[in-house]
């Protein structure tokens, strides 16, 4: 602060002037920092933002001519604009299922689209040489460096503030496991599209300032190299670090105003190798590189509050229970001409425990996913505690009272286990914008599964640094911490000891029982599934060859000719 | 001394995060026959995955008929003639069977041969090389499987639960498919099965792997070779 | 009739410019976004070849050359280390295209150059006068399709190349070391963008930038064909079509966009664009 309050008696106007321009770029740089560095969204297409932004200035001074209210319009409108624009745009982009490619590849489409648009507007967007010598704010030099300085401050304040509120980790959730924060009930198209939205209203209003400021507006402003460029800042300041890219915007744009004139090309093949040899050697920028090697390592962690664990209110259960958990009719899946699933009828009612047996290959797995994202089965219907999913995406499923734990660990990489667990409440205790609680609310049983793995001691480790294990007990908590009624599990013994079975198997068999939750679970383990099932469910094929209590289907003569050979089951051994 | 034509010394390796062979010791023969059994999720897999090469080994070492390929990648592995059958994908389904068969020799040459000796071990091969292989029936691919593996004349042929969803009939054929192999040819092999009776039929010596160590050797012709490998299984 | 013949000799051009990036991103998944500049290349390659002289025939041996070796230098330094984190790969290779982009500036300047057409003059088709060149491009580029075809699957090459491209831990089981088929590939097709280049400048200037326009109609061509050449044909087929009629009937800035925004559309809607399942 103190700095950008002395700084214009410091320097000459030149100098100044640069400080300026550099000031709404690095506005700019933040809104692709939170999009790409926080949460993952590689953006080509902020500058078309930006360019809307300043064109809306441009436009307005040129054909209407300046003054508070005109300036008032044309911020209005630069806004709508780009609201409209990051709309649309997020639209396309982040539909379910979209991968992070087609994202940037839209990204891409967007800055080319408006510098035509500009190009072929005429006299009225001056075409390729843009507008310039229209009337805007009389305002000093110094006063427009601190009106510039001041903002940007307060933006990367806010900026710093929401990443690091409780609301600003769902970013970096979506970042590391998008999947995960579907499955734990978050709308990660609608996050992204209302994340780009307001980046996007921040770099129509950094146009906005810079337009007014410089008086010049042109189409290359709006293009894609401006976009790629804004991205060389980003990714040498070090992305994700908010701080970083102010750096390297403000620098690299001084630097280019100095040496651009006098070494125009070699300055720019520089720029050009730093840029490469940072992406290929240093991925993480400049910035942190540097402050890795001179700052001690508690610097990063030591601002993170310690979080205490308490036991969340009981929710009074809405309405009459469900008598069917979980209910699917007439469920088929194929691939082309192959046919995994065939006609599955399954209704499970609170409180069972349903496991899934048979070979590998049966359609097991085949079937959880269809239980859980609509998108997935060829036919028939899936209700969870009396919804139709329909054709939706699996949040919905999760909204109705799904939780699914997956066969290999599902968590966020870069996230700790209490950032983690917030995240999995987000539904049901909508994180704030600005803070970090210090209270973690979990179901009973939830905490239970902390405490017996202990992970109740690591709440500030990351998830990638745990073991295996514990990141198996870590995801079944995630999901546990939704409060789930149906709750599907994909071999959750693999590479379990034995002690770790029978701890589980007792979670378990709590759950159902005591607090009336619906199991169903893949399982090789015949053993294990004997001891805690209330019903067996047989998959050969890609339809239910059996289903009944442990007893009948353990002692089948089908069962035995479908594991025919295999000697999973003591029975089959013979064969 | 004869040179293992598999030796495995204290081998730890697994994924990310994830130690999944906590010190595994293993020796074959040349020409002989060995049976990996365990439960799923126990490392048989990530054994397999260990010797040809797509994991990193932490500790140990692991050589291949006196060749220390602890930290070779996987394709250098092969060309040390030794095939590997991977329990999933085994096969480029959008490849001709000729083209599959093609792609387990070194070079083009010696096709013919291979191809021949391929027909009389697997009939339905002859005449169908044209064919797709993902339009094959399940049976059908897992021989191509073996077909494949067998074309370059191995030394070592590692196999990753090949009798998985087969019929009984084609278990027969393939067990007896591998015996004659190593019978006209000494090749070695490393088996990993859920099948005990294929193991059993087909492999000299078996091994258990249990949450990522061995538990129990022994020879396949032990009477009570069954009794504890069920035994082993069970817990 | 000229209109067919626009269409035809464009959809060729953008089928030649494609090709090269649409091998490397069949191989190795991953976006080279310094096509562009390779492009760049040949096209100054076949101006250093009639500065000095040269029959105007010899820019091509010597562009593929240039592009070549350029893709293998590349890949290497660059490209090595960045196969897991293909978002990266596209911004290094920007950076990459950046810099040679710099490099022949400083080499040759920034003004805008030409390259007289070594094939002059018109041919008579069906009732109209067109140029040959742009006729003979055709040809090149059936030359390019048929050839990268051929070589993908008629030889052991390309059988090993269409292993990896399906499943290449398999590949790699089978003793195909796939980092030599990587290296290959991304030669090749980085010496393709440079044939392209070259081959496109007796129709349009020489200029530092040239790459990049073509650089995004081919990147979207790639997108919507996924790893298929054929399914590349169809998509340069349709879009190319558009793009011309558009451009002749409405407006050239439209035109100019048909590609790219028809492509985005087509994988909103399929986003496996025109492979097949």
């Amino acid at each position: 602060m103190l700095v950008v309050a002395v700084a214009p008696f410091m320097l000459d106007s030149y100098t100044l002037s640069i400080l300026v321009r550099a000031i709404f770029f690095a506005m700019l740089a933040l809104t692709v920092d939170i999009l790409w560095g926080y949460t993952g969204v590689l953006t080509f297409g902020q500058s078309a933002f930006f360019g809307a932004g300043a064109y809306a200035a441009g436009l307005v001074f040129t054909h209407l001519g300046f003054s508070p209210e005109m300036a008032a319009l044309a911020l209005g409108e630069a806004l709508l604009s780009a609201g409209l624009i990051a709309l649309l745009v997020g639209w396309l982009s982040f539909y379910h299922g979209a991968t992070p490619l087609y994202a940037s590849v839209i990204s891409l489409v967007l800055p080319i689209v408006m510098t035509q648009l500009l190009f072929s507007g005429g006299t009225f967007t001056g075409s390729s040489s843009g507008l310039t010598g229209y009337v805007s704010f009389d305002l000093s030099l110094e006063a427009w460096f601190w009106w510039a300085g001041f903002a940007l401050i307060a933006i990367t304040a806010l900026a710093w503030r929401f990443v690091h509120s409780d609301a600003g980790r769902l970013l970096v959730a979506t970042r590391d496991n998008e999947m995960r924060c579907s499955y734990l009930g978050i709308n990660t198209s609608t996050l992204k599209i209302g994340l780009l939205v307001a980046t996007a209203l921040v770099a129509a209003v950094a146009g906005f300032g810079y337009a007014s400021f410089s008086g010049v507006v042109a189409p290359e402003l709006a293009g894609f190299v401006f976009g790629t460029e804004i991205i060389i800042w980003v990714a040498l300041g070090g992305r994700g670090t908010l701080i970083g890219p102010v750096f390297g915007a403000l620098l690299i744009e001084c630097a280019s105003a100095y040496l651009g004139g006098s070494l125009p090309y070699v300055w720019k093949l520089l720029l050009g190798a730093a840029f490469v040899g940072v992406i290929v050697l240093l991925p993480q920028g400049l910035l942190p590189a540097l402050l890795a090697r001179w700052l001690p390592k508690h610097w990063a962690t030591s601002a993170k509050p310690a979080v205490t664990l308490v036991e969340a209110a009981a929710r009074p259960t809405s309405g009459a229970q469900a008598t069917e958990a979980v209910a699917l009719r007439g469920v088929g899946k194929h691939y082309g001409s192959l046919r995994v699933l065939k006609d599955i009828d399954l209704v499970a009612a609170p409180g069972e425990l349903v496991s899934l047996i048979g070979p590998n290959g049966a359609g097991k797995t085949t079937l959880m996913r269809c239980m859980s994202d609509g998108a997935e089965r060829s036919s028939g219907t899936v209700h969870i505690a009396g919804n139709d999913i329909g054709r939706a995406p699996p949040y919905v499923a999760v909204r109705y009272g799904l939780g699914r734990k997956f066969q290999t660990a599902n968590v966020f990489a870069t996230l700790t286990v209490a950032e983690s667990l917030r995240i999995a409440r987000t539904r049901l205790d909508p994180p704030s914008l600005w803070r970090r609680a210090e209270q973690l609310a979990l179901p009973a049983y939830a905490l239970a599964v902390l405490q017996v793995t202990q992970l109740d001691k690591k709440l500030d480790t990351e998830a990638r640094n745990l073991s295996h294990g514990e990141q198996q007990a870590l995801e079944l908590a995630m999901v546990l911490a939704m409060e789930p009624r149906v709750l599907l599990l994909d071999e959750p013994t693999a590479g379990l000891t034995l002690a770790e079975r029978t701890l589980i198997g007792q979670v378990f068999l709590d759950l159902t029982h005591r607090f009336g939750l619906c199991l169903l679970l893949v399982e090789h383990d015949i053993e294990f599934v004997r001891e805690i099932s209330t019903r067996l469910v047989v998959l050969h094929e890609g339809h239910i060859a059996m289903q009944g209590s442990v007893q009948e289907v353990v002692e089948s003569e089908l069962v035995r000719t479908i594991y025919s050979g295999a000697a999973a089951t003591p029975h089959g051994a013979s064969a | 001394m004869i040179i293992p034509a598999l030796e495995l010394k204290d081998v730890e390796s697994g994924y990310e995060q994830a130690m999944v062979l906590r010190g595994v010791s293993l020796q074959i023969a040349p020409g002989e026959i060995m049976a990996l059994l365990g439960k799923n999720g126990m490392g048989k897999t990530t054994l397999l995955k260990a010797v040809i090469g797509y994991l990193p080994k932490r500790a140990g070492t692991v050589q291949v008929f006196g060749q220390d390929v602890t930290h070779w990648p996987a394709h250098r592995v092969a060309r040390q003639r030794v095939a590997y059958s991977p329990q999933e994908q085994a096969l480029f389904a959008e490849l001709s069977i000729r083209d599959n068969l093609r792609l387990g020799l070194s070079s083009d040459k010696g096709f013919d041969e291979g191809y021949a000796a391929m027909t009389e071990h697997f009939p339905f091969l002859a005449g169908r090389l044209a064919q797709l292989a993902g339009t094959l029936s399940g049976g059908e691919q897992k021989m191509l499987v073996v077909a494949r593996a067998l074309m370059m004349r191995p030394r070592l042929i590692l196999i990753d639960e090949i009798t998985e969803g087969l019929q009984p009939s084609v278990i027969t054929r393939l067990a007896a498919s591998l015996r004659r192999e190593r019978a006209t040819h000494g090749t070695a092999m490393l088996i990993v099965e859920q099948n005990v009776g294929f193991a059993l039929q087909v492999a000299d010596r078996y091994s258990v792997l249990k949450r990522g160590e061995i538990v129990a050797v022994g020879a396949t012709a032990d009477p009570s070779a069954e009794q504890i490998i069920n035994s082993q299984l069970q817990v | 009739m000229a209109l067919l013949l626009d269409i035809l000799t464009t959809v060729a051009i953008l089928y030649a410019v494609a090709s090269g990036l649409l091998l490397i991103f069949g191989v190795m998944k991953i976006i080279n976004f310094a096509h562009g500049a390779f492009l760049t290349l040949g096209a100054y390659a076949s101006l250093v070849a009639s500065n000095l002289g040269l029959s105007p025939w010899a820019g091509v041996p010597l562009a593929i050359l240039v592009g070549a070796l350029a893709g293998m230098v590349v890949e290497l330094l660059i490209m090595r280390p960045l196969y897991a984190r293909p978002l990266d790969a596209i911004l290094a290779t920007w950076g990459l295209g950046m810099v040679i982009g710099q490099l022949i500036t400083l080499a040759f300047g920034r003004e805008v150059q030409f390259v007289a057409s070594p094939v002059q003059g018109t041919v008579n088709v069906w009732g109209t006068d067109y140029s040959a060149y742009r006729l003979l491009l055709v040809v090149a580029a059936a030359v390019i399709g048929i050839g990268m075809a051929a070589l993908l699957t008629r030889t052991r090459f390309g059988l090993i190349t269409r292993a990896v491209i399906m499943n290449e831990q398999l590949a790699r089981g089978l003793g195909i070391h796939s980092g030599a088929v990587r290296f290959i590939t991304f030669s090749v097709g980085a010496g393709l963008g440079s044939l392209a280049g070259c081959l496109i400048t007796p129709l349009s200037s020489v200029d530092p930038n040239m790459g990049i326009p073509w650089l995004m109609n081919a990147f979207m061509l790639v997108m919507v064909s996924g790893a298929s050449m054929a399914s590349l044909l169809l998509a340069t087929l349709l879009f190319g079509a558009i793009q011309v009629v558009v451009s002749t009937y409405f407006s050239p800035i439209l035109g100019g966009l048909a590609i790219v925004v028809l492509a985005a559309i087509t994988l909103r809607i399929r986003p496996k664009g025109f492979a097949r399942d």
